[in-house]
C-alpha cells in the first residue's frame, strides 16, 4: 500500500463522506474505516487497518482524526494526511455551528435525544460486525486467538486501561513471535 | 485576550490527553467550568450530547463551546486548536512508523497487537451494549444493523440514517 499513491482529491471524498455520515461516536467511524477503505477500494489490509487504528490510540488528540490522520499519510504523505482532517472535520464543523446557532436560540432537544437512542443500538451492531470481519482474517492461530481473549476479558471483566493493554499485548507479541521473525516468515 | 487563553486552553489539552475525547472531558470541565467559568456545567454537558449527536469526532464539542463563548471566530479557533496537534504529531509518529515498520521488532509487536484490538473491540461492543440496549426495539436495532452489515453489501450510512429515522418514530 505504502507505493500507491492515492490522489489527493479521491482520499479528501472518502473522508468527508465518512465525516458526513459517521454518527455515533469513534466506535462508528471504525466501522466505516473498514467498509470503505479496507472492503471496497482496498487501500488498506485488514493488518494495516489495524496498526491504524493502534497509531490512533497511541497518540495525542482525537483517537479517529488520528487514524485517518496515519491513513492518509501512508496513502500520501502530509497532504494526504491533511486531506483526511478536513474531510472528517468539515461536515461536523458545519453542523455543530448550525446546531450551535439553533440550540442558542430555540433549546430543543428532544427530537434528538430519540433519534440518539436508535443510533446508539445501531453503533454495537457496527462494531460487533467489525469485530467479526477481523477475526475472520486474522485470527489463523492460537497465539494470535489467545491474545485476542486476553485483551477482551483484561478491558471487559478487569477494566484495565486499554492503552496500557496494547502496549503489554506488544511486548506479548514480541516474545511470542520472535522465532518467526528472525527466520524470515513473517 | 481571553480568546487567545482559550484557544491555548483547546490545543493544549488535545496536545497531551492519549485516549479520546471521554478521557478529555474531565479535563476540559476543570479548564473551561471550574477554572475560568466559561460554561456553567449544565452548558458543559449540552456541549457533550451535541459533541455525540453529530458525526465525527466527540472533540467536535470542542467548536460548540467555542461558538457559545465567543462566537464564530471562537468556533473556527477551536476547530484548528482540537486537530493541528494531531495534524503535527501524527505525521512524526507515521513518518518513524513506516520507517521502522520492517524491522522485526515493530513486525513482531504488531503481531501481538493487532490480535489485542480484536479483543478490545469486542469488549467496547459489550460495555456499549449495555448502556445502549435498554429494551427489546433497540435490541433488535443492534442486531438487525450486525446481520445487514455482515451479510449484505448495505452501507454503514444507511443503517445509521436507518436506526436514526427508527428511534424517532418508536421513541
Amino acid at each position: 500500500m505504502a507505493e500507491v499513491n492515492v490522489r489527493i482529491k479521491d482520499i479528501f471524498a472518502v473522508f468527508l463522506k465518512i465525516g458526513a455520515f459517521a454518527f455515533g461516536g469513534v466506535y462508528s467511524m471504525l466501522s466505516f474505516f473498514e467498509r470503505e477503505l479496507v472492503q471496497k477500494r482496498k487501500w488498506l489490509s485488514h493488518e494495516e487497518f489495524a496498526e491504524s487504528v493502534v497509531m490512533g490510540q497511541l497518540t495525542p488528540g482525537a483517537p479517529i482524526v488520528n487514524t485517518g490522520i496515519f491513513i492518509g499519510y501512508t496513502l500520501n504523505k502530509l497532504r494526504g494526511a491533511l486531506a483526511t482532517v478536513v474531510g472528517q472535520v468539515l461536515p461536523s464543523f458545519v453542523l455543530v455551528l448550525i446546531i450551535s446557532f439553533l440550540y442558542i436560540k430555540y433549546k430543543e432537544i428532544a427530537l434528538l435525544k430519540a433519534v440518539l437512542k436508535g443510533v446508539g443500538a445501531a453503533v454495537v451492531g457496527l462494531i460487533a460486525s467489525v469485530v467479526y470481519n477481523m477475526a475472520r482474517k486474522l485470527l489463523k492461530e492460537y497465539r494470535s486467538i489467545v491474545i485476542a481473549i486476553v485483551a477482551f476479558l483484561c478491558l471487559a471483566v478487569f477494566r484495565l486501561n486499554p492503552i496500557g493493554l496494547i502496549v503489554a499485548a506488544g511486548v506479548a507479541g514480541l516474545l511470542m513471535f520472535r522465532g518467526d521473525q528472525k527466520n524470515g516468515n513473517s | 485576550m481571553e480568546i487567545l487563553r482559550f484557544f491555548w486552553t483547546i490545543f493544549y489539552i488535545n496536545l497531551f490527553t492519549i485516549g479520546g475525547g471521554y478521557v478529555m472531558l474531565p479535563l476540559l470541565q476543570r479548564e473551561v467550568v471550574d477554572h475560568y467559568h466559561w460554561l456553567s456545567n449544565k452548558e458543559f454537558i449540552e456541549s457533550i450530547a451535541i459533541g455525540q449527536i453529530t458525526p465525527g469526532p466527540l472533540t467536535i464539542m470542542n467548536v460548540f463551546i467555542g461558538y457559545k463563548i465567543f462566537g464564530l471566530w471562537g468556533a473556527l479557533g477551536a476547530v484548528i486548536c482540537s486537530y493541528l496537534p494531531s495534524v503535527i504529531l501524527v505525521t512524526i509518529a507515521s513518518h518513524y512508523y513506516l520507517k521502522f515498520k520492517n524491522s522485526w521488532i515493530v513486525k513482531a509487536s504488531f503481531k501481538g497487537i493487532r490480535p489485542a484490538v480484536i479483543g478490545l473491540l469486542a469488549a467496547v461492543a459489550i460495555t456499549l451494549g449495555r448502556a445502549s440496549i435498554l429494551d427489546v426495539p433497540t435490541g433488535l436495532i443492534a442486531a438487525g444493523s450486525f446481520a445487514i452489515l455482515v451479510f449484505t453489501k448495505v452501507e454503514p450510512t444507511f443503517i445509521i440514517l436507518g436506526a436514526g429515522v427508527t428511534g424517532a418514530l418508536i421513541y
